[in-house]
């Protein structure tokens, strides 16, 4: 019964969104402004366009994987002692991006609310519900992230509270002027938009029905979207060198909020972005499961995953402060650009030659 | 479903746990509400703060503590070892600066305000003309504690455009905007009322002059859009006699425009647009003459407008572009040109003429 269960194109966007939303969008006006300069927030349309084409290319992959996942594609061309090493290095970073992105929501979070408390506490209470909801399967998580989704999205209407300070004469007429572009930095404003490229991981979960390609379309959307929105209303809410000095604007922005009867409500807010925070550590973490069940057919992925996320839990011991999380997500992100596009443009490739040799495109 | 709801337990269980590390229980916590900065002579700092008390027991309604230290974070140290309660400053929403410390430089202790997370940046900041700890100090009879007077007092008359709005995020804003700089309302001891009196203008972060009180309503008709305000106006009449004329309710736009030269002289207009309710007027006109109404419109807008004149041209001596002119000018330049331009220098030099265009809605109920 529960094999023929297939995503649906509605939980697909939304599943894809929230992978890609998290705590990138902190600090994303600022390292906009810094990267960019003047009107920044123009730049997330460039990025939103990669990553729209980047979709695009995968969907020749799609098209012609005839509804099999990638393993089985990479695995009937390549022999399995060559892949090993690939999957080994795609579960690490997988299962690393799942728990340093938790764990800089936490040191964040322990900053504002909690400053002297071990983070590795709710380092763990975090794990163990990754843990849990990865226990439910990719359909279940996907209804979740759906109805995650509903308890975050509604923020952004909390935007209008910054029309009566917003200015467009702040944002000025010039277009990326005053930014100093540093390849590094780039890499960080990309890993925004990251967790896209899981939708490879994702054909055997899907049918035509689905429309996966499209729906990993209009999920990217949604997220150029609502930066887009977030990112013009930090342009012109700070001013250009204010924003370059802020280390998490949007974090800022939900400080300023007051309402008559309360204020301070930051803390509160800040806790509903954790919703986006564990759709997208789960769905690293399952990408790592997924990719280890090739590896250990035998083990039962539940096991499987308690073992990465364990391994993950103690490795995140090592950074220990905001400033080492920063770092070290830096480099994953680093490698996981090279990934999503090196994963896709290497399954392509097997799929053409498999085309040329006349290989059945139908496992 | 057994093993479910032990996790679900577990998972509570952890999550309400973690949250003892850091315990604020509220009758062992003395919320800042206001703290009171000054300059000494000898260069350190006088640093005072308000804490209202939860015990309803208490004979006092707050607690005033005051130390000197070097820096604020080190007075907070000082004044910890004062109290039997904990300190923290989540709920503070004034700061006040004594007029020798504006004077120094306010932007040490924005920076340190604006780093702390627990601190909001709707916290306000107030200029004192005089000793900001002695003001804070003061019990004021018939009015509140003297810190959530003076910050209801602000609040209110902010409303009313009588002082701008100035909290932390709109200080380091400004502070940071290469086209304006920021201001700040001053307020004074008045024996037995704690009385608004004026805007303080800053370059960059230092005191700089400041703005009569009867004037604020002009900078804010300069400055922004806004509803809800009133002036009193007092005209020159014939025959040597005042006519005097409240203008109330007042909704203002405003409009600024650059033009550039050929020899690189830039001229700045601001257009205001106002309109308001006459409650009082007190003089040979006819209000519900059309034309004694335009004419009284006429003398009332060059009224206005010569005293936004006068204004600028204060501001443009004291050399703070507190209405964000260069914002504006910025704009109308290219980024290279606005770049190589120091508009600290130029800005006293523009020609700014202020046109503001009165239109009387109605008269009151009174022929």
């Amino acid at each position: 019964m529960k094999t023929e269960e297939k995503l649906s194109p509605f939980h697909s966007v939304i599943l894809i969104h929230m992978i890609q939303t998290g705590v990138a969008l902190f600090s994303l006006p600022r390292v906009l402004a810094v990267q960019f300069g003047t009107n920044g927030w123009l730049a997330v349309f460039l990025f939103g366009a990669i990553v729209a084409i980047h979709i695009w290319l995968m969907s020749y992959v799609y098209r012609h994987s005839g509804g099999r996942s990638i393993f089985d594609i990479l695995e009937q061309s390549i022999p399995k002692f060559v892949l090993s090493p690939v999957y080994i290095g795609l579960i690490c970073v997988w299962a690393m991006l799942c728990c340093l992105v938790s764990k800089e929501y936490i040191l964040i979070f322990k900053m504002v609310a909690f400053p002297t408390t071990n983070p590795m506490i709710f380092e763990l209470v975090v794990n163990l519900l990754t843990l849990w909801l990865l226990g439910m399967g990719v359909y279940n998580i996907a209804k979740a992230a759906t109805v995650f989704f509903w308890f975050v999205i509604w923020m952004v209407f909390l935007l209008t509270f910054f029309y009566g300070e917003f200015r467009w004469a702040r944002l000025t007429p010039f277009v990326f002027q005053g930014g100093e572009l540093k390849m590094k930095e780039l890499y960080s404003i990309y890993a925004a938009f990251f967790g896209y490229e899981l939708v490879l991981l994702l054909f055997p979960y899907a049918n035509p029905q689905t429309k996966l390609m499209r729906a990993a379309m209009a999920g990217n959307g949604l997220t150029v979207a609502v930066y887009l929105y977030t990112c013009l209303i930090a342009f012109g809410f700070f001013s250009l060198q204010q924003l370059k000095e802020m280390l998490f604007p949007v974090l800022d922005l939900l400080a300023y909020i007051k309402l008559p009867f309360i204020e301070r409500i930051e803390n509160l807010l800040y806790g509903f972005f954790l919703f986006t925070i564990l759709i997208t550590a789960v769905m690293y973490v399952w990408s790592a499961k997924e990719v280890s069940r090739r590896m250990f057919p035998r083990i039962k992925g539940g096991v499987l995953g308690f073992i990465i996320l364990t391994l993950a839990y103690l490795v995140s011991y090592i950074p220990d402060v905001l400033s080492e999380v920063l770092d070290w997500l830096q480099i994953f992100s680093v490698i996981e650009f090279w990934i999503a596009f090196g994963l896709p443009a290497l399954v392509g490739l097997v799929l053409l030659v498999q085309r040329r040799r006349g290989q059945p495109s139908n496992g | 479903m057994g093993n479910r709801f032990a996790v679900c337990l577990s998972l509570l269980t952890m999550a309400a746990l973690s949250g003892c590390g850091d315990q604020r229980i509220l009758e062992k916590v003395g919320f800042t509400q206001t703290t009171s900065y000054d300059l000494l002579p000898d260069g350190r700092l006088k640093i005072a703060v308000a804490i209202p008390k939860a015990d309803p027991e208490a004979e006092l309604s707050r607690q005033l503590l005051t130390t000197t230290a070097l820096s604020s974070k080190e007075a907070r140290i000082n004044l910890s070892r004062q109290t039997n309660l904990i300190l923290v400053s989540g709920q503070m929403r004034n700061t006040l600066y004594g007029l020798s410390l504006a004077k120094s430089g306010l932007w040490n202790h924005i920076d340190t305000l604006m780093r702390d997370p627990s601190i909001s940046p709707q916290v306000k900041v107030t200029v004192v003309n005089g000793d900001a700890e002695s003001l804070l100090k003061k019990n004021y009879e018939q009015h509140p504690r003297t810190g959530k007077y003076i910050d209801r007092l602000l609040e209110k008359e902010a409303q009313e455009q009588a002082v701008p709005k100035v909290t932390l995020y709109e200080f380091a804003r400004n502070y940071f905007d290469d086209g304006v700089d920021p201001v700040a309302p001053i307020v004074k001891d008045d024996g037995d009322s704690v009385i608004v009196d004026g805007i303080a203008l800053f370059r960059d972060d230092k005191y700089a002059g400041r703005i009569e009180p009867g004037d604020s309503i002009i900078f804010a008709l300069l400055e922004r859009d806004f509803k809800k305000g009133e002036i009193s106006i007092e005209l020159a009449g014939e025959e040597g006699k005042k006519e005097i004329v409240m203008f109330s309710s007042l909704i203002s736009s405003r409009k600024v425009e650059v033009g550039h030269g050929d020899a690189g002289t830039r001229t700045v207009n601001i257009n205001v647009d106002v309109k308001g309710s006459i409650l009082e007027y007190i003089g040979r006109l006819k209000l519900s003459d059309d034309a004694n109404r335009h004419e009284l419109e006429r003398k009332i807008s060059e009224h206005l407008s010569s005293r936004g004149n006068q204004l600028v041209g204060m501001m443009q001596e004291k050399g703070t572009d507190s209405l964000g002119i260069g914002m504006y000018v910025r704009n109308s330049m290219s980024y290279a040109a606005w770049k190589k331009l120091n508009w600290r220098e130029e800005f006293p030099d523009v020609q700014v003429k202020c046109n503001i265009h009165v239109k009387i809605k109605d008269y009151g109920k009174f022929r």
